[in-house]
């Protein structure tokens, strides 16, 4: 019953989007998208065009989330930082003593291999994130790195296990770290998140003023949230 | 046939959207809805990255646009894609907590026999 | 300088430093969210005056909108993030001492975010950064339905989960069509173009993103997770997602129905959905036996009620929403929070538990009493001039359908009277149930920590319903902030 009424419903939903959706086909020029006509503000080329210049990162996507749609990326910075707390509490909150058998210990080649392998997928991610203004990447991308490194170690090598006081320390910090930067912009500019650094010469490490700076901060806090939220999940003491 | 065939990518989308939708609605099993609830974020992620594609666009870095002397994609769209990836990971990680207390206290995943607040 | 931003930043910094707090000593973490709160309101009314001569638009990264994320401290905006930061302050005096179990340190980041998300959400003028805030909302409130473990919060908090995750998805279905179509996603920019796009395609976008927000605004039907999520929850929650959260919601649905997509047919459909909504929330609650249910479905009806007023459109209807946005908040916090205090000493949620409470604890009857009236709509307390504006808006139509809803809208709150009135009689009027006088784990009255806010709140109920020129000055101001969208568009773009 609740099957079939479910499937009116959708087919309905699908049939009714597909009707209204119907625009024009493809039109005489070659890049504009099938279903919506024209965009009105061209707001993907006035990025593309002043980008460079005005950021100085030639990732047009990293200039994009951390400069001009940065309270964005502060909010959801905010939002992983509610989820895994949120989970943390959900967790522990008046829980009696799981008890339960205690997990096989790996083997010796894979708990050799996992102590072998974390510091360099540590070590990759951390270059996933440095590098964000120049290539595709970023903080978030980085920080997922890491995580899946954190994961490896629960899964390997477990005593082996940073400790969760720091990772929650570093992710607070790191959080913090980005919501100061964004006032210092306000003190020093007048605007929150203002680009306070020189912009360097392009293509360079160091350069695109406060974007390779926070990501780093966004590396840090995500990488050590994800670790965390894994961690609480995979049954670790608080 | 060539409304699927032009809107390809929108059927996709769309599609994904539908079924996660259905799954929500019928299933019962909590981690299947958290599943459906995954499904309808990747069919939404879709569709908000291919609003931004223009036809024969290269992505928008500038090294590789400089090479291949084409026009780059709409950059914004990836930046609203990353955040609602992120947004949507947080959810799942909730509601698998959500999960996992929920089985601690009734010995089941199956929603429609967790029942106890009446109307 | 005092910047709107501040209003953000500065929760949001709090929020990061109250687990730090924690981890070196947990017991100074009880009071970040009240100092948080109480900054808020001091900037809030700094820049009260300055923003009703003209609004301040606030740019991030120095960018001019709309290439930028702007946040457009307006009247309407200063206003609720003032609302925001009152009830949340006043709240969070009542957590210090009333959140003693669990991981408390996280409890008061969770609510510290939820605030800056509220906050957040009523200042920016950004579609997709209103998305963002949304969701910091949403997500703390799924896990602080969920805070303190037990079957029926783990159980509400998955219905809410559910729900509000299908509801985030559809709002960002929508986000995805109105750049498709409009190629920009500041909401004035969007407004200044919504005439030359075809009105289908501009009813999908709309239909995806109020439905959306919908969710979050408890309308009918979508609001089945409310009643067990309200009820589920901690009191000092229930207060705050009652008093704030669904507020937020309506807000949202109220931006982008008015001043995205300018008053059209829609606000017909608000109407109609706000009549039903009250009709069937204040039914519901008339049956129930469970006072924190109870609540939860009166304020349903509550938001139907401003869902009415604003499906008005008119000047005087969106007034009368707005004053009763602030009514419900004050009222609906209130409520919940003299009644926490009164479920923790016998144990129970039944309303005949609270029979004879008005000896036992005489202070917190009273201020329930007062909250009680005063969400009935009577005088001398501030429901009753701010219904009397709603349905003197709606008679001002001259129409007789509109008269017609004007009488359904009395017709509830009589039934809502009717029930108020029956607890009311509870407290005060009949015995305590035999054996509660041994049950009672402590005699006597709420400590300090919690009657402090609920007599703040309940000295604020009157004095606002004595002298209401005191909120209606603003309020003018802040309903044509949110319909008039010519001047929005000016005061953000310049044209």
């Amino acid at each position: 019953m609740k099957q079939a009424l479910s499937l009116a419903v959708l087919l309905l939903l699908a049939v009714g989007l597909a009707s209204a959706l119907r625009g024009p086909s493809v039109g005489a020029e070659a890049n504009r998208t099938a279903l919506f006509d024209d965009q009105k503000v061209n707001f993907g080329r006035r990025y593309t065009s002043r980008a460079r210049e005005e950021t100085g990162a030639p990732n047009v996507v990293a200039s994009v989330v951390v400069t001009y749609r940065g309270l964005d990326t502060l909010g959801e910075v905010a939002v992983l930082f509610i989820a895994a707390t949120g989970l943390a509490t959900l967790l522990h909150t008046g829980r009696q003593r799981v008890s339960g058998t205690a997990p096989e210990g790996a083997s010796l080649i894979v708990f050799t291999g996992c102590r072998f392998i974390f510091p360099l997928i540590l070590l990759f991610g951390a270059y996933i994130f440095v590098h964000g203004h120049l290539t595709p990447g970023g903080g978030f991308q980085g920080g997922a790195i890491v995580a899946s490194g954190f994961l490896l170690v629960y899964l390997g090598c477990r005593d082996r296990e940073p400790s969760r006081r720091r990772l929650n320390a570093l992710e607070s910090l790191s959080g913090l770290a980005f919501v100061v930067i964004g006032l210092i912009g306000l003190a020093a500019g007048g605007s929150f998140l203002l680009d306070f650094l020189p912009k360097g010469s392009l293509y360079a490490l160091f350069s695109a003023g406060i974007i390779p700076l926070v990501y780093v901060f966004i590396g840090f806090k995500v990488g050590s949230e994800l670790g965390g939220i894994l961690g609480d999940l995979s049954g670790a003491r608080r | 046939m060539s409304f699927v065939a032009d809107y390809l990518h929108y059927t996709g989308c769309f599609g994904l959207v539908l079924i996660g939708l259905y799954i929500v609605l019928v299933k019962s099993n909590l981690i299947k809805i958290v599943i459906g609830i995954n499904l309808i974020d990747t069919g939404v992620n879709l569709f908000l990255v291919s609003v931004g594609y223009i036809q024969m666009g290269t992505a928008p870095i500038f090294s590789e646009a400089q090479a291949a002397g084409r026009e780059m994609v709409d950059p914004v769209p990836q930046a609203l894609v990353l955040t609602a990836i992120v947004i949507g990971v947080s959810v799942a990680a909730l509601a698998l907590s959500v999960a996992v207390r929920l089985y601690e206290h009734y010995g089941t995943l199956d929603l429609s026999r967790v029942r106890e607040l009446k109307w | 300088m005092v910047s709107p931003i501040l209003l953000i930043a500065v929760p949001l910094g709090l929020a990061f430093i109250t687990p730090l707090l924690g981890l070196l000593w947990e017991k100074p973490t009880r009071y970040l969210p009240a100092a948080g709160m109480a900054f808020n309101l001091v900037v809030g009314l700094l820049l009260l005056p300055r923003v009703l001569q003209e609004p301040w638009v606030v740019r991030t990264a120095g960018f001019p909108p709309p290439f930028s994320i702007h946040l457009m401290a307006g009247p309407l905006g200063v206003a609720l993030s003032l609302l925001i930061a009152l009830v949340g302050l006043l709240v969070a005096i009542y957590a210090i001492g009333y959140v003693r179990e669990g991981a408390v340190a996280r409890y008061h980041t969770l609510y510290l975010l939820l605030l800056t998300g509220a906050t957040g959400m009523v200042l920016t003028a950004d579609l997709f950064n209103l998305f963002v805030f949304f969701e910091m909302l949403c997500i703390s409130s799924y896990a602080l339905v969920g805070y303190s473990g037990d079957r029926a919060g783990i159980e509400s908090s998955a219905k809410y989960l559910i729900q509000g995750a299908v509801g985030s998805s559809l709002v960002l279905l929508g986000i995805g069509f109105v750049y498709g179509l409009f190629g920009t996603l500041s909401m004035a920019d969007i407004a200044r173009h919504v005439g030359s796009i075809s009105p289908m395609k501009v009813f999908i976008s709309v239909a995806f993103l109020v439905t959306g927000f919908g969710v979050e605004a408890a309308v009918l039907p979508l609001n089945a997770w409310l009643p067990d999520a309200h009820s589920s929850a901690p009191s000092s929650i229930s207060a705050i997602l009652s008093g704030i959260a669904i507020k937020a919601g309506v807000y949202a649905v109220a931006r982008v129905v008015f001043t995205i997509y300018g008053a059209g047919t829609i606000p017909l459909l608000l109407l109609v959905v706000g009549v039903l909504t009250l009709l069937i929330g204040e039914m519901s609650a008339f049956s129930q036996n469970d006072i924190k249910r109870l609540l939860a479905y009166s304020s349903i009806g509550q938001i139907g009620l401003i869902v009415f007023g604003l499906g008005l459109a008119s000047v005087s209807g969106v007034r009368g929403a707005l004053f009763l946005v602030v009514s419900h908040a004050l009222a609906k916090a209130l409520l919940f929070l003299s009644v926490g205090y009164m479920i923790y000493r016998t144990g129970s949620t039944e309303i005949s538990a609270l029979h004879g409470m008005g000896r036992r604890m005489p202070v917190s009857s009273l201020c329930f009493t007062i909250g009680a009236f005063s969400l009935v709509g009577l005088p001398p307390f501030i429901g009753f001039p701010a219904k009397f504006t709603v349905i003197m808006a709606a008679l001002e139509k001259a129409d007789p359908g509109f008269t017609a809803l004007a009488a359904i809208v009395l017709l509830g709150t009589v039934v809502e009277g009717a029930y108020f009135f029956r607890i009311v009689q509870a407290l005060h009027f009949k015995a305590p149930p035999e054996g509660a006088a041994s049950e009672q784990t402590e005699h006597g009255e709420a400590p300090v920590s919690a009657l402090v806010p609920v007599c703040l709140l309940a000295a604020l109920i009157v004095a606002v319903g004595v002298y209401p020129a005191v909120l209606t000055d603003y309020l003018g101001p802040a309903a044509m902030d949110l319909l008039d969208k010519a001047a929005y568009i000016h005061h953000i773009l310049g044209v």
